[in-house]
C-alpha cells in the first residue's frame, strides 16, 4: 500500500546520539530529512562536515516507540535494540520531522488495524473516559484512575485522554474551591489524583504540570497528603517565591528563562514533593527532562558571547559591587556542577569558553575571599575543572610558569599553608595534589592548554627538564613547613593548625611517592624529607603519627632500594617499634597499623628490611610476644642466614607485592640499571652523613627521569569515553589474575611458601581457614563476572525500594529507562572504567586514593540510584512485591 | 560538657548543629575511635542494632523501644547513612552520643560508611543540600575511616529472664520450666511477648541448634544426647541449672560485624592485623567483613553485590567453633521480619530500619543480650584478648552455648511524630 505521507522538504540541523554502553555517544552533527524510498519511510541524517557520510539511516516502523521529548528531541529504539536520539537545533525542525514520523506511524497503524480485525489494542485505547472535573466526581475520578493505572494499556489510554482533553487545567480550579470549602476529603482525593497523574510517567503530562498556570494548583493539591492527614506542606509558598531566582546578568532569551524555571520546579518535584512516592520510571522521566533542559541552558549560556562578557566583567576590579561578585561566583559554581552531568565534549566546550573569558581570575578572586564559604565555592569550581581534565589544567599552569606569571599552584600552596578553615584546607590539599600529580603526561598537558598551543608547539616548554624543574620548585615550596621541623627541638607544642597542615603535607607526599617514585625521589632526597616525616612518628597527636606511619608503609610497599635505604638509615623502624611498645598490648588503630606493616614485611619477605630490623632491633623484637609477627620475623631472618641466596627471591604470594613490582617495569623501562647503580652505591656507603652529602644519586637519577617522561604509559586520572582503555584492560588481564589466583588459593600459596621456606608453611598468614574449608572461588572468574554483570548487581543494590505501581513494559518506557542510565555520562563512565582498572589488580597497591575509591557496586550518579532497574519493567502489580524485595534489598 | 549536651538535645529534635560544631565533634570522635581496636570488646548487657540508613524518626523510635542511651548499652552495626532523608541528623546524633558516653555506645563501620558509596546513595547530596558545601561530608568520611570493623560481645548470658506478665499461657503449659530454659524471646514495640523458644536445660553440651528455630514446643528431649557425638566433654556432669561457672556451660562470645565473614580471616585475631584507616577497599579482608552475606550454600560463593562473598552454614560453623563464638550478629540485608536467624542459630541478621526507604513495609528489630551474672559478674575471656593461648584447638573442646536472645520488633515511627519526610530543597538558584 502506497504511503500518502508527504516527506518534509528541507533539511534540519541535528545531532545524532546513540546509546552505547550506557553512554550517549555523539555520532555527529548533520542534516536530517525524511524520505520515502521504495515505499519505505526513512529518516536520513547526512554529516555536516562530510556530506557523503550518512550518520543515520533508519526505517520508520510502527512499533519503534518514537517519543518526542521537550521541543527538540526525538527518541526511539531501533529494531536491533539500540536506543537512538535526535537532538534538533530548532524546535521547528523537530516538529517537522516529528510530524512526518507520527503521520507515518499513524498510517502504518491503520494498515495494521485493517490487517488484523481482531486486534483489541485500539479498542482498549479508546475505552477510558474520566468523568467531568467536578468536586462531586472526585471519588469516581480517583477510582477510575487507579483502576486504569493497573495495566500499561490503561495507563496509555489514560495519558492520551488526559492530554487530549486537557484535563489537568480543568482540575486545578477545584483545589481552591475545595480549600474554600475546607473539604479535607476532597483535597485528599485531589492529592491522590495528582499523584496518579504524575506517576503515569508521561513526558507530556509532566511537562504540562510544571508550566505556569498549572504548577501551583498541582503542588497545592499535593500539599494535602492523605498519608499525613495532620500535616500540610507548603510547596506553593516555596515555588511562588520569585526571589529565589537570582539573576546576576539577565538572560534575555525568554525560552531559556522559562526552561530554567521549569527545571527548578522539576527538581523540587523530584526532591521534595514526590521524594517518597517516586517509582523508577517516573524518577527517570524527571531526571531526563531535567538533563535535557540543562543541556539546552548550558548550551545557550556558553554560546552567548555578550552574556559571558557581561558576566565576567562583573569581576573587573573597578567594579565595587561585592555582592554581585559573590553571586557571579555562585552562578559559575552552579554552571560547573551542572556541567558535571554533561557529556565530556559539551563540558569541555563550556569550560573552554569560561576559561577564555577569564575563569581563572574568578577562581583566584574566590579562593582569596575573606569568607570561607566563598573560598570553598571557588575551590569547588577549580576541582570541577581538575576532575574534568587535569591535564588541561596542568597545561595552563605550566603555561603561566613559562610566561613568568605566578602559577596557580603557587597561590594554592601559599593558601594551603595559611588557611585556617579546615574544610577549605582539605580541598586545597586535594587540588594541589592533582595539579602537581607527577604522573600526568606533559606533552598532552601542553597540547590541551588551548588550541593556539597545539598548533605551534614550543619545544623548549615541552622539555621534561622544565617540568621536572617546576615540580621540584613547587614541591620545595609546598613542603617547606615540613622541612622546618628539622630545627624544632620538641614536637610537643605543635599547634592545631600545624598538625592539620602536616597531615595534609605527609598525605600529599605519600601520594606523590606512590604515583611516581622516581620523580619524587629527588624531592625527598634533596630536602631530606624522610627524616622529617620520621620525626612526626613521635608527635603526641595520634592521627598525625598514623599519617606518618602510612607514608613509610607506602615506601615499603614500593620495594624500591632507594626508599628501603632511606628507612634503614634513619632509625625509622626503631621509631615504629617504639609505637608498638607504646600501644601494646592494647588493641587500637595505631597498633594494628604497625602490626600490618610488619606483617607485610614478613609476608613479602623483603630481605633487606628483615635483615636490618632483626640485626638492629633484635632485642626489641624478642620482647614483643603478644602476637607472633615479630617472632616470625626473627625466624625469617634465621632462615635467610641458613639458606643464603635461596631466600633472595621475594615471595609473590600477595597481590600488593606483585602489583608494586610490576608497575614500575610497565611504566618505566630502564629501571633495572638504575637499581643496580643505587644498590652498589648504598652497599658501599653506609654512613648516613656521607650519603646525604653525596650527590651521585642525583646524577644517576637525572638520566632516567628525562628519558622517562617522554614515554611512560600513563593512566590518566579521568577516563574519557572515547579511549580504548577497556581493550587495554582486557589484554593485561590474565596477568593480573595470576597474582590473584595465587593469593586466593590456599594450596598454591602453600606450595610457594614451601619453595623458599619449607618449615614455614603453617604460618602463612593469609591462608584461609583450614584445609577442610573450601577454597574461596577464584578471583578470575569472579572478576569477569563482576564486569559482565555490573548492571545486575546494581539492580540488586539499588533498585528494590522504589519499584512500585508501574507497568512499563512498553518499548518506549524500557528505552527510557535504559537511556536514563547514561545521563550522568562523565562521572559514570569514569567510574566504570575505574572499576575495570581495579579489577586488574595492577593498580591496587599503587593507585592514588582517588582511583581506589571507585569500584564497589559501580557507583552511579546519585540521581539515578534507583532508576536503573530493568526489573521495574516486569513488575506489573501495584502492590510491592515483598518476596522480590526480600532478596533484592540490600543495606 | 554542656555544649555537647546542647548539641545532643538539638539533634534529638532533628535540628542540625552548625558546621563548626560538626568539625569539633568529628575531631573528638576521631580521638576516641583511634583508641579502639579493629574489633571492639563489649561487655553484655548490650542491645545490638542493624542498619539505620538516615531514618531519623525511626531511630528515635528505636531508642523509645530499646531504652535511652546512657541507660541502655548500644552497639550499632553500621550503615547509619544514605537512603533516608536524615542521614546527617542520625549519624551526628549517634556520634554525639558516642563522644558523650563512649562506654555506652559502640559504632562499627558499614559498607555505606564510605566515600564512594555515600556519593551515590544520598549522604553526599544531603550534606551539600543542608550545609551548602561538601565540608561536613569530608569530616564525616574522615570519621568513617576510624570506625571499628567489628565488635565482640563478651559475657552474655545463655539464659533469658522471662519478660514476665504477658507470658504466653500456651507455651507455659507445653513446656515445663523445670526442664527448659528460655532461649529466645520476641517482643513487640509495646513490650508484649509475641513468641519464645526454649532449649532443654543442661541436658547436652550442644549449642541446642535445632531448638532455636521457632516457637514450636521442643522436640523429644530424650533424643538429644545422642546427637552430640562430636563433643566428648563429659555430658551430664553439670547437673545444676545455670552451671555456676562450670566450664562446659559457658556462653561463647558474639561477633558483630556489618556484612559477614571473609575467606582471608579464619580467626578473630586476624582482623587485628588490618590497617583499617582507609576507604573501604574493593576487595580483601576489610571489604569482605563489610560486604559479605550468608547464604544457603556450601562453602564460599560469589556475591551478586560485586564485593564480598557469600558464605554457607559450614563456614559459619567452622568459624564459630574455631573462635569460641556462639553467634555472629550482622546487618547489611533487609529482612522483612526485622531479624533472621540462619544455620541453626549460628548467625543472625538484625535489621533496624523499619519501612525501609519509606516504602518497603518491613518491620525492624533490635537484639538484646543479657549479662551473665552466674559467675558473679566475671567474664570468661575468650577471643580477641591478648594473652590467650594461640588457637590450639584440641578435639575435646567443650561446646559453647548460644546466648539468650531477646528481639524487640518495632515498626516505623507513627506519622504524627514527624513531618513528611522529604529532602531539603535548594535555597536559591541561578539556573
Amino acid at each position: 500500500m502506497a504511503l500518502e505521507v508527504q516527506p518534509p522538504s528541507d533539511r534540519k540541523r541535528v545531532k545524532v546520539y546513540e546509546l552505547r554502553d550506557n553512554d550517549w555517544f555523539d555520532r555527529g552533527t548533520g542534516f536530517c530529512t525524511g524520505q520515502i524510498l521504495d515505499d519505505e519511510p526513512r529518516i536520513f541524517v547526512e554529516s555536516e562536515d562530510e556530506p557523503e557520510r550518512v550518520l543515520l539511516e533508519t526505517k520508520i516502523s510502527k512499533d519503534d516507540g518514537y517519543q518526542k521529548q521537550q521541543e527538540t528531541l526525538i527518541v526511539w529504539t531501533e529494531p536491533n535494540g539500540t536506543d537512538m536520539a535526535l537532538s534538533f537545533q530548532e524546535a521547528e525542525g523537530c516538529a517537522v520531522i516529528w510530524h512526518f514520523v507520527s503521520s507515518v506511524q499513524q498510517h502504518l497503524m491503520n494498515v495494521a488495524a485493517a490487517d488484523d480485525a481482531f486486534s483489541d489494542d485500539l479498542e482498549s485505547y479508546q475505552s477510558i473516559m474520566l468523568p467531568a472535573a467536578e468536586l462531586g466526581n472526585l471519588h469516581e475520578i480517583d477510582h477510575v484512575m487507579r483502576a486504569a493505572s493497573m495495566t500499561q494499556a490503561g495507563r496509555d489510554a489514560l495519558s492520551k485522554f488526559v492530554i487530549r482533553e486537557e484535563y489537568i487545567p480543568k482540575l486545578i480550579p477545584l483545589v481552591t474551591v475545595a480549600e474554600d470549602l475546607e473539604s479535607l476529603s476532597d483535597l485528599h482525593r485531589l492529592c491522590n489524583i495528582m499523584k496518579s497523574l504524575i506517576l503515569l510517567n508521561d513526558n507530556t503530562i509532566i511537562e504540562t504540570v510544571v508550566t505556569d498556570p498549572i504548577i501551583l494548583g498541582v503542588v497545592g493539591a499535593l500539599e494535602y497528603d492523605p498519608e499525613f492527614p495532620t500535616h500540610k506542606a507548603n510547596h506553593r509558598q516555596y515555588l511562588a517565591d520569585q526571589t529565589r531566582y537570582k539573576e546576576v546578568v539577565p538572560i534575555k532569551d525568554a525560552l531559556i528563562r522559562r526552561k530554567i524555571q521549569y527545571t527548578w520546579r522539576l527538581q523540587y518535584l523530584k526532591d521534595v514533593v514526590l521524594a517518597r512516592i517516586l517509582d523508577d520510571p517516573t524518577f527517570s522521566v524527571l531526571n531526563s527532562l531535567i538533563f535535557f533542559n540543562q543541556v539546552e541552558i548550558v548550551n545557550h549560556i556558553q554560546s552567548n558571547g555578550p552574556f559571558l562578557k557581561e558576566l565576567f566583567t562583573v569581576f573587573d576590579p573597578r567594579n565595587a559591587d561585592a555582592k554581585r561578585k559573590e553571586d557571579a561566583v555562585q552562578f559559575l559554581h552552579q554552571c560547573a556542577s551542572i556541567a558535571k552531568n554533561l557529556q565530556a565534549p559539551a563540558r569541555a566546550t563550556l569550560f573552554a569558553n569560561f576559561i577564555s573569558h577569564g575563569l581563572f581570575a574568578v577562581i583566584a578572586f574566590a579562593i582569596k575571599h575573606p569568607n570561607p564559604a566563598m573560598r570553598t565555592t571557588g575551590i569547588d569550581i577549580l576541582v570541577a575543572l581538575l576532575d574534568h581534565d587535569p591535564i588541561m589544567m596542568r597545561g595552563y599552569m605550566l603555561k603561566a610558569v613559562n610566561e613568568r606569571k605566578t602559577p596557580l599552584t603557587d597561590t594554592l600552596i601559599d593558601l594551603l599553608h595559611l588557611e585556617s578553615d579546615l574544610g577549605v584546607k582539605n580541598q586545597l590539599a586535594d587540588a594541589v595534589k592533582v595539579l602537581l600529580d607527577p604522573q600526568i603526561p606533559l606533552q598532552d598537558a601542553m597540547g590541551r592548554a588551548g588550541p593556539e598551543h597545539y598548533s605551534k608547539p614550543r619545544p623548549n616548554i615541552l622539555s621534561d627538564a622544565f617540568v621536572q624543574n617546576h615540580f621540584d620548585e613547587s614541591t620545595k615550596r609546598l613542603f617547606k613547613p615540613l622541612k622546618r621541623l628539622e630545627n624544632r627541638a620538641s614536637l610537643h607544642d605543635l599547634t592545631f593548625q600545624e598538625v592539620a597542615l602536616h597531615v595534609h603535607l605527609v598525605d600529599i607526599l605519600t601520594f606523590f611517592v606512590r604515583q611516581h617514585l622516581y620523580r619524587t625521589r629527588n624531592v625527598i632526597h634533596n630536602d631530606g624529607l624522610a627524616p622529617r616525616v620520621a620525626q612526626l612518628l613521635k608527635v603526641p597527636q595520634k592521627h598525625l603519627k598514623l599519617t606518618a606511619l602510612k607514608f613509610f608503609r607506602t615506601l615499603i610497599s614500593l620495594q624500591d632500594t632507594f626508599y628501603q635505604a632511606l628507612m634503614t638509615h634513619n632509625n625509622t623502624f626503631g621509631l615504629i617499634l617504639d609505637i608498638v611498645y607504646e600501644t601494646m598490648p592494647r588493641d587500637n588503630l595505631l597498633n594494628s597499623a604497625c602490626l600490618e606493616l610488619f606483617e607485610f614485611i614478613k609476608r613479602e619477605n623483603i630481605k633487606p628490611i628483615v635483615l636490618h630490623v632483626v640485626e638492629k632491633y633484635g632485642e626489641k623484637l624478642k620482647n614483643i610476644t603478644y602476637v607472633s609477627t615479630f617472632q616470625d620475623l626473627i625466624i625469617r631472618y634465621e632462615q635467610m642466614q641458613g639458606y643464603g641466596t635461596e631466600a633472595d627471591s621475594t615471595l609473590y604470594s600477595q597481590e600488593e607485592g606483585t602489583s608494586a613490582r610490576r608497575m614500575p617495569s610497565g611504566r618505566w623501562p630502564g629501571v633495572g640499571e638504575m637499581d643496580a647503580a643505587e644498590e652498589e652505591y648504598f652497599n658501599t656507603s653506609d654512613d648516613e652523613e656521607e650519603w646525604q652529602q653525596d650527590n651521585r644519586v642525583n646524577e644517576t637519577m637525572a638520566t632516567p627521569t628525562q628519558n622517562g617522561a617522554a614515554s611512560p604509559i600513563v593512566k590518566p586520572l579521568v577516563d574519557y569515553p572515547d579511549d580504548d582503555e577497556d581493550d587495554d584492560a582486557m589484554d593485561v588481564k590474565p596477568e593480573g589474575n595470576d597474582g590473584k589466583e595465587q593469593q586466593q588459593t590456599p594450596q598454591q600459596e602453600g606450595l610457594l611458601d614451601q619453595d623458599t621456606t619449607p618449615e614455614k608453611t603453617a604460618e602463612a598468614p593469609s591462608t584461609p581457614v583450614s584445609s577442610t574449608a573450601q577454597a574461596p572461588p577464584e578471583r578470575l572468574s569472579e572478576k569477569r563476572r563482576r564486569e559482565e554483570e555490573d548492571d545486575d548487581e546494581l539492580v540488586k543494590l539499588s533498585s528494590g525500594p522504589k519499584r512500585r505501581s508501574s507497568t512499563s513494559s512498553s518499548p518506549g518506557n524500557a528505552g527510557l529507562l535504559r537511556k536514563k542510565k547514561s545521563l550522568s555520562i562523565g562521572p559514570l563512565s569514569a567510574a566504570d572504567k575505574g572499576a575495570t582498572q581495579g579489577v586488574l589488580g595492577t593498580v591496587t597497591g599503587s593507585a592514588p586514593p582517588k582511583r581506589i575509591a571507585i569500584n564497589l557496586g559501580s557507583p552511579k550518579s546519585p540521581s539515578e540510584t534507583d532508576s536503573l532497574s530493568p526489573a521495574a519493567n516486569t513488575i506489573s502489580s501495584e502492590k510491592e512485591n515483598r518476596g522480590e524485595k526480600h532478596d533484592n534489598e540490600s543495606g | 560538657m554542656s555544649d555537647l549536651d546542647r548539641a545532643i538535645a538539638q539533634l534529638r529534635a532533628c535540628r542540625l548543629i552548625p558546621e563548626s560544631q560538626v568539625r569539633e565533634l568529628c575531631y573528638k570522635a576521631r580521638e576516641l575511635l583511634i583508641e579502639e581496636g579493629n574489633v571492639v570488646c563489649v561487655d553484655a548487657p548490650v542491645t545490638i542494632c542493624g542498619d539505620i540508613h538516615g531514618q531519623f524518626h525511626d531511630l528515635m523510635e528505636l531508642f523509645r523501644v530499646g531504652g535511652d542511651v546512657p541507660d541502655t548499652n548500644y552497639l550499632f552495626m553500621g550503615d547509619f547513612v544514605d537512603r533516608g532523608f536524615y542521614s546527617l541528623e542520625s549519624f551526628l546524633l549517634l556520634l554525639c552520643l558516642k563522644v558523650r558516653y563512649p562506654d555506652r555506645i559502640t559504632l562499627i563501620r558499614g559498607n555505606h560508611e564510605s566515600r564512594q558509596i555515600t556519593t551515590v546513595y544520598g549522604f553526599y547530596d544531603e550534606c551539600i543540600r543542608k550545609y551548602g558545601s561538601a565540608n561536613v561530608w569530608r569530616y564525616c568520611c574522615e570519621v568513617f575511616d576510624y570506625l571499628a570493623l567489628g565488635a565482640l560481645v563478651l559475657g552474655a548470658s545463655s539464659e533469658l529472664e522471662p519478660s514476665g506478665p504477658s507470658m504466653n499461657d500456651n507455651t507455659q503449659t507445653t513446656m515445663p520450666l523445670d526442664d527448659a530454659e528460655l532461649e529466645t524471646e520476641i517482643l513487640n514495640s509495646k513490650g508484649e511477648v509475641t513468641g519464645s523458644t526454649y532449649r532443654p536445660r543442661q541436658r547436652t553440651l550442644s549449642d541446642s541448634s535445632t531448638d532455636t528455630r521457632n516457637i514450636s514446643p521442643p522436640r523429644d528431649i530424650s533424643a538429644t544426647p545422642g546427637q552430640t557425638p562430636l563433643r566428648t566433654g563429659a555430658p551430664g556432669t553439670g547437673a545444676s541449672g545455670s552451671g555456676g561457672g562450670s566450664y562446659s556451660s559457658r556462653t561463647g562470645s558474639v561477633l558483630c560485624v556489618h556484612g559477614g565473614l571473609s575467606p582471608l580471616i579464619d580467626t578473630v585475631d586476624k582482623i587485628r592485623l588490618i590497617d583499617r584507616k582507609q576507604e573501604v577497599p574493593h576487595e580483601g579482608a576489610m571489604c569482605d567483613l563489610l560486604w559479605s552475606d550468608p547464604d544457603e550454600i556450601d562453602g564460599w560463593g560469589l556475591s551478586p553485590r560485586g564485593a564480598g562473598f557469600l558464605f554457607g552454614g559450614d563456614i559459619v560453623k567452622q568459624f564459630n567453633y574455631r573462635n569460641d563464638l556462639s553467634l555472629i550478629a550482622r546487618a547489611h540485608q533487609l529482612v522483612m521480619e526485622g531479624y533472621k536467624e540462619m544455620f541453626d542459630g549460628g548467625i543472625v541478621t538484625v535489621w533496624s530500619a523499619p519501612n525501609y526507604c519509606y516504602r518497603c513495609g518491613n518491620v525492624a528489630s533490635i537484639l538484646e543480650l543479657g549479662e551473665d551474672t552466674s559467675n558473679g559478674g566475671t567474664v570468661t575471656r575468650s577471643n580477641g584478648d591478648y594473652g590467650r593461648s594461640n588457637g590450639i584447638i584440641s578435639t575435646d573442646k567443650p561446646g559453647v552455648r548460644s546466648p539468650g536472645r531477646r528481639y524487640r520488633v518495632f515498626e516505623a515511627a507513627a506519622q504524627d511524630t514527624r513531618g513528611m519526610p522529604a529532602k531539603k530543597p535548594v535555597a536559591d538558584y541561578f539556573l
